[in-house]
């Protein structure tokens, strides 16, 4: 019995691990290339969510075909971000890009609302309700789909990184934007391709976050979460970014079913889930702030 | 117009540079005390709310605009301002004007707390440790059981022995005494030896810390400055809504508190005042403009929540694209045209 609420709990972490850790591969590969820490991470997972909502449940269009349409019009709008707003920030200070993500965030929120509305609303897919029954063990189809696409995405990407020679100028810029620039990489274009990218896996996030539950605006909350898991991995790594965000999902999914409803001396710990993340961004940033495949940042006076 | 010609050191760290700002400033004063006269109650909740969001701007400018320590977690800070007061005078029956300085105290102490990780963690990582502070803060609040979580909390009345302060032109008075002591105490502040540590550690922390100036010291003195501002404007908050919910300190509070000091002007005392009018005016101005307009469109009013989201970030884009110096480097940027002027420098 426990061994199976055990598998169960870790199930339902990976599923949301792989949302998160995609969500901050997204933070990670941008915070790289451009060194702006994207805020409205999590409110384009949002609108990918909200587009494959419009095109498979108000537009009826086959499933695939509208989450295809929906990681396009992300990726695009990603793109558009950083020619109309981001290109013209490099090299500004930290607080000012932060805040206008935070704007860019905010403007996202209001188009999304203007358009289709704060409600809440289910996305019409075939995963929803089905399940998988493996022995005593149940999986939802949602949850196992979810895991299977972000191994594979994130094989792709590993794959992206070190072997074409688009994702090789990519990290070389991330690297060096300077000397990157003499080699004859285009790095305005690497800059937009890491926006486009960052964008494109939120998009799928926010798919997949829409499966396991609504479309509504507040899933953008989701981002801010996942920037625990960017930290925990260490904000320079993209492996580490993976893992920071299994790792996350994993142990907000324990804390939820052993912490959550308990009470101590007047304090009810209630949905401890929605804090768990933040619990671990402190520790990690109390205990070892470069994360854990971060290196230790090192200034020259 | 006054000369800008300083002979002696005494004359440069003046408070009131010249007699020019000291009539300015007299004439400030009497219009702050015949205003109430003219406005009725919704004009005055503003001015109130605008009051109280100066003090907090100040604290946060201290620590963001002069010490450059990025912080995402002011609200946070407001908050147990708020929530300390509130309980000291419902729960033990402290007269305001003892849990006044409490609630600063408060917010304060723990503001040296979080104040310690930043001698470690330095921009980006420090922004996003006050972010995750903030949100344990809103949980706390929720879930424990003296705060009373999301049912709110009532907040008893200021009262001063037998005088209790009811009206808004009472309150009006009141915030805006603490508003002018605040922008006075800052002032004062940034042009003492504090204040100059402060500029040195933004600037360049490494050097100030060769020069001698205490990084740990001063860098912790900063949060803790800064959350005694912000608990005092939470306490104010508090006692002038006398409702509090923690939903109110969550995260789209520390960002408006951001907003106001970047579209006033980073660094600067001035900025924080008028970066906070400028803030706490927008949605007021908004809900205006959208009432006028009621009659000719009247699906209008239900996009309201969207339109002071959407306005408030095009808003921040803006200002950061267009005119980081914000409102202040308007403002001086005037100032130095009509002071030259016809010629251009």
């Amino acid at each position: 019995m426990i061994m199976e609420k055990i598998i169960d709990i870790i199930f339902s972490g990976l599923s949301m691990g792989a949302i998160y850790a995609l969500v901050a591969l997204g933070f990670v590969l941008i915070f790289k290339s451009t060194g702006i820490l994207n805020f409205a991470q999590g409110e384009l997972c949002m609108v990918g969510a909200f587009i494959c909502y419009y095109f498979a449940t108000l537009l009826n269009v086959p499933y695939l075909i509208s989450i295809l349409m929906a990681i396009a019009l992300g990726a695009m709008l990603g793109a558009l971000i950083d020619v109309l707003i981001f290109r013209r920030l490099v090299g500004e200070p930290i607080y000012a890009t932060i805040m206008v993500t935070i704007g860019l965030a905010s403007i996202l929120v209001a188009l999304t609302g203007l358009i289709w509305g704060h409600d809440t609303y289910s996305i019409r897919s075939p995963f929803i309700g089905k399940t998988i029954v493996a022995g005593k063990m149940v999986f939802a189809q949602a949850s196992l789909a979810t895991i299977v696409v972000s191994i594979v995405l994130f094989i792709l990407f590993i794959v992206f990184f070190n072997r074409s020679l688009l994702g090789v100028a990519l990290k070389g810029t991330a690297e060096d934007s300077d000397t990157a620039g003499l080699m004859g990489i285009n790095v305005k274009k690497m800059h937009m391709l890491a926006w486009t990218i960052g964008a494109l896996v939120a998009g799928v996030a926010g798919i997949f976050l829409a499966e396991q539950s609504f479309v509504h605006t507040g899933m953008s909350h989701t981002g801010i979460k996942a920037m625990s898991a960017a930290i925990l991995g260490g904000m320079e790594s993209l492996g580490g970014a993976i893992i920071g965000g299994i790792i996350v999902g994993v142990v907000e999914s324990f804390a939820a079913s052993y912490l959550s409803g308990l009470e101590m001396g007047g304090f009810h710990f209630g949905d401890i889930k929605d804090v768990a993340a933040f619990a671990i961004m402190i520790l990690v940033l109390m205990i070892r702030p470069h994360g854990i495949f971060g290196k230790k940042e090192v200034e020259r006076v | 117009m006054g000369s800008s010609f300083k002979v002696n050191y005494k004359e440069d760290m003046a408070l009131f540079q010249n007699l020019w700002v000291k009539t300015w400033l007299v004439i400030l004063i009497l219009l702050m005390i015949i205003l109430p006269f003219f406005l009725n109650r919704y004009q005055l909740s503003i001015l109130n709310e605008m009051g109280i969001a100066t003090i907090g701007a100040l604290g946060l400018n201290l620590l963001i605009g002069y010490t450059g320590q990025i912080s995402l977690g002011h609200g946070a800070f407001v908050a147990i301002g708020a929530y300390t007061s509130g309980l000291l005078t419902g729960k033990l029956g402290i007269p305001f004007i003892i849990s006044l300085p409490l609630s600063g105290l408060m917010a304060a102490l723990l503001g040296l707390i979080v104040g310690i990780p930043s001698l470690r963690l330095k921009g980006l990582y420090l922004a996003l440790g006050t972010l995750a502070f903030g949100f344990v803060i809103e949980y706390i609040l929720f879930h424990w059981d003296l705060t009373q979580g999301d049912l709110g909390m009532a907040v008893k009345r200021i009262s001063l022995g037998q005088f209790q302060i009811k009206t808004q032109k009472q309150y009006f008075y009141l915030i805006a005494a603490f508003a002018f002591l605040a922008v006075l105490c800052a002032k004062n502040l940034v042009r003492s030896k504090i204040g100059r540590s402060f500029i040195a550690i933004r600037d360049r922390d490494i050097a100030a810390e060769a020069m001698g100036i205490s990084l740990a010291k001063y860098k912790i003195m900063a949060f803790g400055l800064s959350s005694f501002y912000a608990g005092i404007a939470g306490c104010l908050a508090a006692h002038y809504n006398r409702w509090i919910v923690p939903g109110s300190f969550d995260i789209s509070l520390s960002i408006a508190y951001i907003a106001m000091i970047i579209m006033g002007g980073l660094g600067t005392v001035l900025g924080s005042v008028l970066g906070a009018i400028l803030i706490t005016g927008i949605p007021h101005a908004i809900v205006y403009i959208v009432d006028l307009l009621k009659d000719t469109y009247p699906a209008l009013s239900g996009f309201i929540v969207d339109f002071k989201l959407g306005i408030f970030g095009i808003i921040i884009v803006g200002t950061l694209l267009f005119e980081p110096a914000g409102l202040y480097g308007i403002y001086r940027r005037t100032k130095v045209y009509w002071k030259t002027w016809p010629f251009k420098y």
